[in-house]
């Protein structure tokens, strides 16, 4: 294990709450999370049992990275049409 | 595409019938493909080998699972979110478990089970100790020997066994969910257990978190 990887691992071993919401309901919250966010709330005050579960999961936070920059190119304008995407796979 | 739909129009036409409904599955299908290519863009390397057209056509069937799964949950949707953003998030689900598939699709889970736990020791053994004062080199295998300790003495053997493949082999969750045959809230549960037993172990031993990042970050 990569000394970088080992200190993300024992940040997690310490960051660990004794009650911590599951991926599902992470995945029910996430989109909700994503909206304040970009509306400029302040998503980890409101939620913070969400922004816990997306520290600890690498998995929900890759989801959620990928939903938040899709709607954030959304709302600026830049997603890429279909089929410039359909042109993004070699 | 312009999606001008606001959330009642949505949730209105997926609920009708006739060519008003099939008008808005027909978008919403347009829509969660693009948002299923959008995350296949970001993660080409998970596709290695594969041609275009095959990548095409996991996409489409990522937005065919994905419309199929946001149609069965309409009754879900709490409107605390825009309607496209709530659908766009089963269509980067299922498109992040369709790609972690096809990276992982040659490798053996049993083979590198049985080889994970010669690995952790491997990493136990490991001399990180170059450049660092003998006290914190000290401290350094304290550590290592209390979370060697808990791991081989608290642990169940499922949590070491999750814990091995996860942490010290990188296993997508994904992946760990479909070699178990269990969901995600199981792996999830096993994987804080385990963190909550090591972070009770260091605690019980007066390690506390800023001076063991310290030492740890101080060996990089």
């Amino acid at each position: 294990m990569q000394g970088n990887r080992f200190e993300r691992w024992l940040q997690n071993i310490y960051k660990t709450q004794d009650q911590e919401i599951s991926c599902s309901e992470c995945f029910d919250l996430v989109s909700h999370f994503v909206e304040v966010e970009l509306s400029g709330e302040d998503a980890v005050a409101k939620m913070p049992q969400l922004k816990q579960h997306l520290d600890q999961c690498a998995v929900c936070r890759e989801e959620y990275e990928a939903l938040r920059d899709l709607r954030r190119l959304e709302n600026e304008g830049g997603l890429p049409s279909l089929d410039d995407l359909q042109d993004l796979i070699p | 595409m312009t999606n001008t739909r606001t959330n009642q129009e949505w949730l209105h036409d997926l609920n009708a019938s006739g060519s008003l409904q099939e008008a808005a599955i027909a978008e919403l299908r347009v829509l969660l493909l693009r948002a299923a290519l959008y995350f296949f863009s970001r993660n080409l390397g998970d596709f290695k080998g594969m041609d275009h057209n095959e990548i095409m056509q996991r996409a489409e069937d990522c937005a065919q699972d994905a419309l199929i799964a946001v149609t069965n949950r309409l009754s879900d949707f709490r409107a605390d979110s825009k309607f496209t953003t709530w659908a766009y998030k089963f269509a980067i689900n299922i498109a992040m478990v369709t790609a972690r598939r096809e990276r992982w699709k040659d490798v053996s889970l049993d083979e590198l089970s049985s080889s994970s736990e010669s690995n952790f020791f491997e990493w136990t053994l490991q001399d990180k100790s170059d450049g660092i004062a003998p006290e914190q080199s000290a401290m350094q295998v304290e550590v290592r020997e209390i979370i060697q300790d808990v791991i081989e003495h608290e642990l169940t053997e499922k949590q070491r066994h999750v814990l091995f493949m996860m942490v010290f082999n990188d296993v997508p969750m994904d992946e760990v969910v479909r070699h178990l045959d269990v969901n995600r809230n199981a792996i999830y549960k096993l994987l804080h257990d385990a963190r909550r037993k090591l972070k009770a172990g260091l605690q019980a031993h007066g390690i506390e978190f800023g001076e063991t990042l310290t030492l740890f970050g101080a060996s990089r």
